[in-house]
């Protein structure tokens, strides 16, 4: 995949990148996928080159659902970064997805991290966030071939442990 | 565990420069005064010391160059990429390498411009170079900075055991208060649980700016060598009860994917450490706990056993942790106060505790003479200190610790 920019960062995918290049591929064509090992059968939220149980060196992509439950979040007050400036305060979340939750172990699950973003894809409002809540892929446009995976709320009931923080006001 | 060193090996020097943020000058001659300073804190001359050890995140001076700048030759040295949690692992390594005989006296040493040259998060510009590979999971959404690297366990952590912000403030008032009676820190003032919580947020709802160290230019030192060479040295040896190096947790830099992500390196750690040391907590004096931020230095206690599991908040809050309580954490103000250094001035901190000459405003503090007055601009000597415990933080999944103690077990 060829470089794009994205808030004034060149984001680079070599050919060579085993590990994210097939999942900014199938962003771009609007699918969420993770790798699934071609072995023992589990998936992985985060797409190395072996599976975390088994060892396996073979694996596949393999399309999700998109739905999923914020597990954590940090809403950042303060950025270093120039060109999120103008977006502060904005919430980054830790998405559980709906596939592989609780397997192999309790404590085990597919994390992806997004931001949470409105229907416009502008950041959604802090009072907002929080864990449990439902969220949804949504993919950004962001240049010709390449779009963000990013996390929108959706209309259904908070799951499991559920938890928000007090927004300061102003 | 195989062979156990407890008590062969000492912390026989330990050296700094000054905590600054404009130190006008390289990492190399930073590291220069550091190195040369804990020399001569042990009584050691160049060709005395034959080891070096040093970590860097790129932001410092390689071993060899120093080595012309002090007239060092050694028989080894390693240069390793680390941040926090390196300072107790190297000095695991020290002992390693002297056991190996490839030498017998090791300086490890730590030097950055971390205001003036290097800060720790990335900013502006660094903030926005070109990124690849695992940066394209984080950065795109805004995520960069050491805090938010760490933030989705302080959350998930704040939301499972109730902490409050007032109790993470509380931290930064200890340390605070420490810092007061420390010449060399570099922000001395006393703060207050509202000081805190009236700073800016940086991210909510774990960090408002009091909750982060010090970025800080410094360099630090200490030198590693056997029981046997430290008897004709100037101080008495700080015995090294045992050492655990970057002890973590499963899944490594992906340890979110796993869990449960309120639990941290230490929870690990423990069990090994003490048992290495022989030691049991209630026989710990004093405590150097990593304060890249307020939540580290929680998240240890709980999973170091200090406290139950969810209990931290209450630990960090009863009295323990300050001077004058059960046992005071941070004595120099440590990273939140003293500056930050990637851990080595907790461990220098320590090294002096347990010497019982730690440099107070006391006037007779070299000598060992303190009033134990814990009052602003007074005494930070917490009394009869005979084992200390560090706790090394590099990531929610990865740390490292040191138990030190004054005598013989």
């Amino acid at each position: 995949m060829p470089n794009y920019t994205y808030r004034g960062i060149t984001l680079s995918i070599p050919e060579n990148d085993s590990e994210y290049k097939g999942y900014f591929e199938a962003a771009a064509e609007g699918r969420l996928v993770v790798k699934k090992c071609s072995d023992c059968g589990l998936l992985r939220g985060e797409p190395g080159p072996g599976c975390p149980w088994c060892t396996s060196l073979n694996w596949e992509w393999q399309q999700v659902s998109g739905k999923g439950t914020i597990y954590s979040y940090q809403v950042v007050a303060h950025t270093v970064i120039p060109a999120f400036r103008d977006s502060t305060p904005f919430a980054i979340v830790l998405v559980e997805l709906d596939e592989q939750r609780g397997q192999p172990t309790e404590f085990d699950g597919l994390r992806i991290t997004g931001n949470l973003v409105d229907t416009d894809f502008n950041m959604e409002k802090e009072a907002n966030v929080g864990i449990g809540k439902r969220v949804e892929v949504a993919f950004q446009p962001v240049e010709d071939g390449f779009m963000l995976p990013q996390w929108r709320l959706i209309d259904e009931p908070d799951q499991g442990f559920t938890w928000s923080h007090e927004v300061p006001e102003g | 565990m195989a062979g156990n060193p407890r008590d062969k090996y000492c912390i026989v020097g330990v050296g700094e420069t000054e905590y600054s943020r404009a130190s006008g000058r390289t990492t190399r001659a930073l590291g220069a005064e550091a190195i040369r300073n804990a020399m001569n804190d042990a009584g050691l001359t160049p060709d005395q010391v034959d080891g070096m050890l040093s970590y860097h995140g790129g932001d410092s001076t390689p071993s060899t160059s120093i080595q012309y700048d002090l007239g060092i030759r050694p028989n080894f040295y390693m240069d390793c990429s680390g941040g926090g949690s390196s300072t107790e692992a190297l000095v695991g390594l020290a002992i390693g390498a002297i056991e190996a005989g490839m030498c017998d006296v090791v300086a490890i040493f730590r030097s950055m411009n971390g205001y003036s040259n290097v800060r720790i998060g990335g900013t502006g510009a660094r903030a926005s170079a070109p990124i690849g590979g695992l940066d394209l999971m984080k950065r795109p959404y805004g995520l960069i900075s050491a805090v938010q690297q760490f933030a989705y366990t302080f959350t998930r952590h704040m939301a499972e055991y109730g902490v409050k912000s007032e109790d993470l403030a509380a931290i930064k008032a200890a340390h605070s208060n420490h810092a007061s009676n420390n010449p060399k820190a570099l922000m001395k003032h006393r703060v207050t649980v509202d000081d805190v919580m009236n700073s800016r947020w940086i991210i909510r709802p774990v960090a408002h700016l009091l909750d982060c160290c010090l970025e800080t230019d410094n360099a630090t030192c200490v030198i590693v060598t056997s029981a046997e060479r430290a008897r004709d040295l100037k101080h008495k040896p700080i015995y090294i009860k045992g050492v655990q190096g970057r002890g973590t947790k499963p899944g490594g830099d992906f340890h979110y994917q796993h869990g449960p992500i309120s639990r941290v390196a230490g929870h690990y750690i423990a069990p090994r450490i003490f048992d290495l040391a022989g030691v049991k907590h209630e026989d710990v004096d004093l405590t150097g706990c990593y304060d890249a931020f307020t939540y580290t230095v929680l998240l240890q206690f709980e999973d170091y056993g200090w406290c139950e599991k969810g209990e931290g908040k209450d630990y960090v809050t009863s009295g323990a942790i300050n001077l004058g309580g059960r046992r005071p954490n941070n004595v120099s103000g440590g990273h939140l106060c003293e500056g930050y250094t990637h851990g080595m001035n907790m461990v220098i901190e320590n090294v002096r505790q347990l010497r019982g000459t730690v440099d107070d405003y006391c006037p007779g503090a070299t000598e060992g003479d303190h009033t134990f007055d814990y009052s602003e601009g007074g005494c930070r000597q917490v009394p009869d200190a005979k084992i200390s415990m560090n706790m090394g933080w590099g990531t929610p999944a990865v740390g490292s610790s040191l138990i030190m103690g004054n005598v013989l077990s």
